[in-house]
């Protein structure tokens, strides 16, 4: 869709990231959140283990949250694209 | 006397016997570890930032706006299942 980025977040450094997109093949891109400041503001730090846990947002035009996945179901894309789909028709003024 | 208490011990028994394992059926479970989940809600604004890429590009969230789209993935660790 030419209307989205998709960018990815861990809290791994930039060369591991970079490694990782290599191996996986990834055409987005990945972005270190080493302080985990972001994981935090977005409130998904594990605290126990100071890594983010597993979790999706789609954020529309306005800068606006339209919709989040958490846990396992933000591993299959399927929602977030459905989402952005209907973010788009909405934008262009279209029918839901 | 002692034909009197006999049944008295094993009704004893018996009734631990069956009252014992449903006792420790109805223990909670262990604690497990928190997950945090976030506070945000659909209709929020999403906090801007500006992260470094595997590019080594500067990337703000901002910038994205009345452009395009975003889906953010956070995910657990590179090299792991994600």
């Amino acid at each position: 869709m030419k209307d989205t980025e998709v960018l990815g977040i861990s809290i791994d450094a930039p060369p591991s990231n970079q490694a990782f997109a290599e191996k996986i093949g990834v055409k987005f891109p990945l972005l270190s959140d080493m302080t985990r400041q972001v994981s935090k503001e977005y409130g998904i730090l594990n605290d126990q283990f100071q890594f983010a846990n597993r979790t999706t947002f789609v954020v529309d035009k306005q800068g606006k949250i339209q919709h989040i996945q958490e846990g396992n179901g933000a591993i299959d894309p399927t929602d977030a694209i459905d989402i952005c789909t209907t973010v788009h028709r909405k934008e262009s003024g279209g029918a839901q | 006397m002692r034909k009197r208490i006999l049944p008295i011990v094993l009704t004893v028994f018996l009734a631990g016997m069956f009252t014992l394992p449903t006792a420790r059926a109805q223990q909670p479970p262990p604690p497990q570890p928190a997950i945090a989940h976030t506070s945000l809600k659909v209709g929020d604004m999403a906090p801007d930032f500006t992260l470094r890429s595997d590019q080594n590009a500067t990337v703000k969230l901002s910038d994205y706006r009345g452009k395009k789209d975003v889906i953010l993935a956070f995910y657990v660790l590179a090299f792991t299942g994600g």
